[in-house]
């Protein structure tokens, strides 16, 4: 197996749904961090043999949203384009498949990244109403049609809402906020507890933002109707959370008993990330200097109504597998779908009594607080589910050059019961 | 037979005629030998007819992106007289109704450019079939000549497409696209330009379906129908041209008048309105133009290998910067649009965005594409991205120590090879140049504003700069359809140098008392597009404060700058920016009528002055200048000075140019006239240029020198 690099990453702002970015479509979120990339390390616009892009909203406008990125990103027609879906690692998943590929000497130069316009998730028609429309269509004489128009109900007009559905376990019919709930109950997680975990992971971002941490990874966007308008920073933050405005909120997903509410969740949130890897012979061919080293990755699989746990599973394999140990990760980025699940997995790291229900008899080890998720996490920062694998590694990487750090873990749960792990090295 | 300049080829019973052979220009045209060749050929055609011995004729082409571009505009200067004129049309009106006249189908198959006595010729064709090729263009654009279609296009246009679109098309000379053109019924088939040939035989027995009998048409028809379009369109060519441009009123006069007529009288009455246009000064100027604007594109004796751009940058955003970045984007170099502020990235966007809305308005443009372009510009507080650029063009302050400043950094950020320049208007080049390491691919690159609408662009020499960025530009400056000018460095180089004594005797003027709106309308009245009050309020007046003081320390006496400008600055009136200059500005930009506040600052004397008197006074200035310049050395030739000022500043295009003007009125006349100016108004701002002097005393011209 060859060496894959990392040569730089990029990332959008991240928005919370419905708002500023709102309106741009998800080859938007991907193609000038592509564009960027390439102007950066002026690379031949022919140089790239793939760009794969992880997507779970899949637009019906671009089901193929790699190949479009990369003719609006400029690349040579030749270049191949696909897009790779993993729910929540989608991103993860892409960087993953860039690893092989240039891990196994097919490929030397791979974009790989993840966009997502969860705005722009599509209200759909049930099946009463898609049955009615094809009768109609059949329907040659008058009085055929009359009989199908009659059949109509308003009823057949209640559209199915694509979020809400994605976001609901098909196998265990579970939302995944109710798998939250059920970490937390299990493994009494309180709610003072995660509402701790949330607005800490609002002081951190606010912080980072204020320090100008942000300025290397994120590129700034192009929005509004008119397209005139520039975003340059994530839009989540808040400097004025506080213990007492977070217990205001009421449990959205076990409304009288539970303890998960929207404010120590991570929000629907639009936004892009992009990688540039690389293989040895094309650091050495364009004079690259690569950021990290991507070292490896693990999926792992566990019970869909307990998915918030996948990070425990895939991040215990992957030291494993890559004989490195947890004291040896200088940063952590666990994404933050919630902060009851993410808590349970840090106490998963650290407690046997925990990490034994899951066959982990000898846990990976106590991970310190001050390397977890250090400029912010998903809670405050947003989570577009396809982008957020890769770009837990583009926040990653730029972090690790800043704190002078060797290796770094990004880890997150994935709706339908998985987890993803990636360990990257350093090299700056 | 035998033909040198279209095939000549009888295949099932049906002739082909297809142009483009041995032509080894980009365009064909219809030269002297290709119209007696055709004559020959129709000829041999019209034998083959009568005897019912073929089916079918068919033109096509065998150049690429090219049908016809229309009757070679060198056969158009050449005529030496009315009747030379006269005679020439009535050549091609022939040939043409000949094909007219043929009893088998005829069938002209355009793909690509077709244009002028091309057009002509499809139209005297039963049938027109166009490629549905995106360079497939129709038009008559003999009216930019100053002159009409002289070969019955004035005739069978309107009988193809109605009265309306043809008025419009050939007083216009714009051109349509094929899905246009099929839609208006001037094509009656369209198809890819693969099956044109193939289908041919086909298409020649198809009857075209009578798919533009609109009703438009039905009102045309009857005669207070026709009263109504023909006054309408008298009043658009009034408003649009001010009675400068004898033809377009020509031409309506022309098709209201031989309305009725029969094709042999109204052939007539066409061949003689284009004899008298033609020989008009009009006309002669336009054509100067024609031929000058056609030189400038020649880049044959240009090195090999020269630098291309594929990316484009601009430090700075702004209006200007983003203007630039719409430049780059509409010619898909998605540029890289710098600035520290993000108020100052968001006003680029703004002005880029503006232009390309107008496209989607207009539907020249989808909203898709319109995304794309936009996206395309990519704005930024960093350098990142610049180790890709091309072609970098600084739009920052006008500070020599903030560009100095700024290109040294860059020099850090982009490639050796990387084209640097400056959009300065009013600093030295020479200076800015000595900030970089490697100033021979630097050059000065100046826009005007707005720079979707202004053609020139002014690229600046210094002595350092090499051949090759020089001719690099000027190719890149072509290739975004602009004008360019090579100046050397020098105040104001080319077009502000000479608009300096333009703008200043204007002040002075009104200083002496004369009104605003007689200066303004003065100067309207000899065709310039706006008057220079309208025009110092679009610059914005403390703009000129600050070039007319570099004017001055540069060129001494003779630019003394008024102290106008001044005191309008100080007292808040900028121009249209402020809403107040010497006009007022309602909310919407429009302008309401002159500022009283400013006719209080500029003087309590009033003066009547009559307008020719006004008129010298601010030309003549701009005569001697160009003269200086010309001293100076700043541009090659005359030809330069005028593609210039056509194209900066809109100088009259049917005067032929500020130095062709001077020329035609007599430099010996001028010179006596700046001389009286010079004793009884001021001695330095009318100091006779001895460039000026000498041409006048060795009975020379600006052309002929």
């Amino acid at each position: 197996m060859s060496k894959v690099y990392l040569v730089d990453g990029k990332r959008t702002p991240q928005v919370k749904s419905g708002a500023e970015i709102k309106d741009i479509a998800a080859p938007f979120l991907g193609h000038y961090l592509v564009r960027n990339l390439m102007a950066k390390y002026d690379l031949p616009k022919d140089a790239i043999d793939e760009v794969i892009f992880g997507n779970t909203g899949t637009p019906a406008k671009y089901p193929n949203v790699g190949r479009v990125i990369a003719l609006e990103a400029g690349l040579d027609k030749k270049t191949s384009g696909y897009s790779v879906h993993r729910n929540c690692a989608s991103g993860m998943e892409a960087l993953s498949q860039a690893y092989i590929k240039i891990a196994s000497g097919r490929d030397d130069l791979i974009f790989a990244g993840g966009v997502e316009s969860m705005s722009q998730m599509p209200l759909m028609y049930g099946k009463k109403m898609t049955e009615f429309f094809m009768n109609m269509m059949k329907a040659r004489t008058v009085a055929e049609k009359l009989k199908i128009l009659s059949s109509f109900r308003l009823t057949h007009l209640k559209p199915i809402i694509a979020i809400e559905q994605g976001l609901t376990d098909p196998f265990c019919g579970l939302n995944m906020g109710a798998t939250a709930e059920k970490l937390a109950r299990e493994l009494k997680i309180s709610r003072e507890e995660q509402d701790q975990f949330a607005l800490f992971s609002h002081q951190k971002a606010v912080a980072a933002q204020k320090a100008g941490k942000f300025t290397e990874e994120i590129l700034p966007i192009v929005y509004g109707s008119k397209l005139d308008k520039i975003l340059t920073q994530d839009v989540g933050p808040r400097d004025t959370s506080s213990m007492d405005k977070l217990a205001k909120f009421a449990p959205y997903f076990e409304k009288r008993t539970g303890t998960v509410t929207v404010a120590n969740s991570c929000p629907i949130t639009d936004g892009g990330s992009a990688c540039l890897l690389a293989s040895e012979e094309a650091v050495k061919k364009y004079k690259l200097e690569p950021m990290a080293r991507i070292v490896d990755f693990h999926f792992h699989g566990l019970e869909p109504e307990r998915m918030g746990m996948g990070p425990l599973l895939a991040s215990h394999y992957l030291l494993q597998k890559t004989k490195l140990k947890m004291d040896q990760m200088d940063l952590l980025e666990l994404n933050e779908a919630f902060a009851a699940q993410a808590i349970a997995v840090l106490r998963g790291f650290k407690d046997k009594a925990v990490s034994s229900r899951w066959g982990i008899e000898k846990p990976p080890g106590e991970v310190e607080m001050s390397k977890v998720n250090v400029n912010g996490g998903a809670i405050a920062l947003g989570h577009p589910v396809g982008s957020t694998g890769s770009r837990l590694i583009v926040s990653l990487a730029h972090e690790l050059i800043k704190r002078n750090g060797r290796y770094g873990l990004a880890t997150l749960c994935i709706g339908g019961g998985q987890g993803g792990a990636m360990i990257i090295e350093n090299l700056k | 037979m035998n033909y040198q300049k279209f095939s000549y080829e009888i295949v099932a019973d049906i002739v082909y005629i297809g142009f483009g052979v041995n032509e080894t220009k980009s365009l064909t045209t219809l030269g002297k030998d290709t119209l007696e060749e055709l004559e020959r050929a129709i000829k041999e055609v019209g034998v083959l007819d009568k005897g019912r011995k073929i089916k079918g004729l068919v033109f096509f082409s065998h150049k690429p992106g090219c049908f016809l571009a229309g009757v070679d505009v060198n056969l158009i200067s050449d005529l030496r007289s009315e009747t030379d004129a006269k005679k020439g049309c009535e050549r091609g009106q022939s040939i043409y109704s000949k094909i007219e006249d043929l009893k088998v189908p005829t069938m002209a198959l355009i793909d690509g450019i077709c244009l002028g006595g091309g057009l002509e010729l499809a139209l005297s064709c039963k049938k027109i079939a166009v490629s549905d090729s995106p360079k497939t263009a129709l038009g008559l654009p003999e009216v930019m000549l100053g002159v009409l279609p002289g070969f019955g296009g004035t005739y069978r246009l309107p009988r193809k497409i109605g009265l309306p679109n043809a008025i419009d098309m050939i007083l216009t000379g714009k051109q349509i696209r094929a899905a246009k053109a099929y839609k208006m019924g001037l094509a009656d088939f369209i198809m890819p330009s693969e099956r044109l040939l193939e289908l041919a035989d086909k298409y020649l027995k198809i009857k075209p379906t009578d798919r533009n009998k609109d009703l438009m048409q039905k009102i045309t028809a009857n005669f207070v129908g026709r009263k109504v379009i023909f006054q309408k369109a008298r009043e658009t060519v009034l408003s649009t041209t001010k009675g400068f441009y004898p033809a377009p009123l020509r031409i309506l006069e022309l098709m209201d008048s031989g309305a009725n007529r029969n094709r042999e009288a109204y052939m007539d009455m066409e061949g003689q309105a284009f004899a008298e246009l033609s020989q008009t000064p009009q006309s002669k100027n336009l054509q100067h133009i024609f031929f000058m604007t056609d030189r400038s594109k020649k880049t044959d004796s240009f090195e090999e290998g020269l630098k291309k751009v594929t990316k484009g940058a601009v430090l700075g955003a702004g209006t200007m910067g983003g203007g630039i970045a719409w430049l780059f984007a509409e010619y898909n170099q998605s540029p890289i649009m710098k600035d520290i502020n993000l108020s100052g990235l968001e006003l680029g966007l703004k002005q880029a965005s503006s232009v390309f809305r107008k496209d989607v308005e207009k539907k020249k443009m989808t909203e898709d594409e319109f995304e794309r372009k936009i996206r395309s510009i990519e704005p930024t507080h960093s350098y990142s991205g610049f180790n890709g650029v091309d072609l970098l063009i600084e739009a920052v302050v006008e500070n020599m120590e903030v560009k100095k400043k700024v290109f040294a950094e860059v020099e850090q950020h982009v490639r050796p090879d990387c084209l640097l320049t400056s959009n300065t208007s009013s600093l030295s080049v020479t200076e800015m140049s000595k900030a970089l390491k490697n100033p021979e691919r630097f050059a000065g690159l100046h826009f005007f504003n707005p720079v979707n609408k202004m053609p020139l662009v002014e690229i600046i020499k210094h002595p350092e700069v090499s051949k090759e960025t020089i001719q690099a530009l000027y190719k890149w400056v072509l290739s975004v359809k602009k004008t360019p000018v090579v100046v050397n460095d020098g105040p104001g180089f080319l077009v502000n140098r000479i608009l300096m004594p333009f703008i200043n005797e204007s002040a002075y003027l009104l200083e002496e008392g004369v009104s605003i709106e007689a200066l303004d309308q003065a100067v309207l009245n000899f065709g310039m597009p706006m008057g220079t009050c309208r025009l110092m309020d679009e610059v914005g007046i403390d703009v000129l404060v600050k070039v007319g003081k570099i004017m001055e320390d540069g060129l001494g006496a003779r630019a003394k700058a008024s102290k106008l400008s001044a005191r309008l600055t100080d007292a808040g009136l900028l121009g249209r920016k402020t809403s107040k200059g010497f006009y007022l500005y309602g909310d919407n930009g429009r302008s309401t009528g002159v500022n009283p506040h400013a006719r209080e600052l500029i003087s309590t004397k009033s003066v009547k002055m009559d307008e020719t008197t006004i008129q010298m006074r601010v030309f003549l200035p701009m005569i001697n200048e160009a003269a200086n310049i010309l001293m100076d050395k700043i541009v090659d030739n005359a030809e330069a000075v005028d593609l210039g000022l056509i194209y900066g500043i809109g100088f009259p295009p049917f005067r032929g140019g500020l130095l062709k003007y001077a020329d035609s009125e007599g430099l010996d006349r001028i010179c006596e006239a700046i001389r009286e100016f010079e004793e009884k108004v001021s001695k330095d701002r009318y100091a006779l240029s001895p460039y000026l002097k000498n041409l006048a005393d060795t009975h020379k011209t600006f052309y002929s020198a």
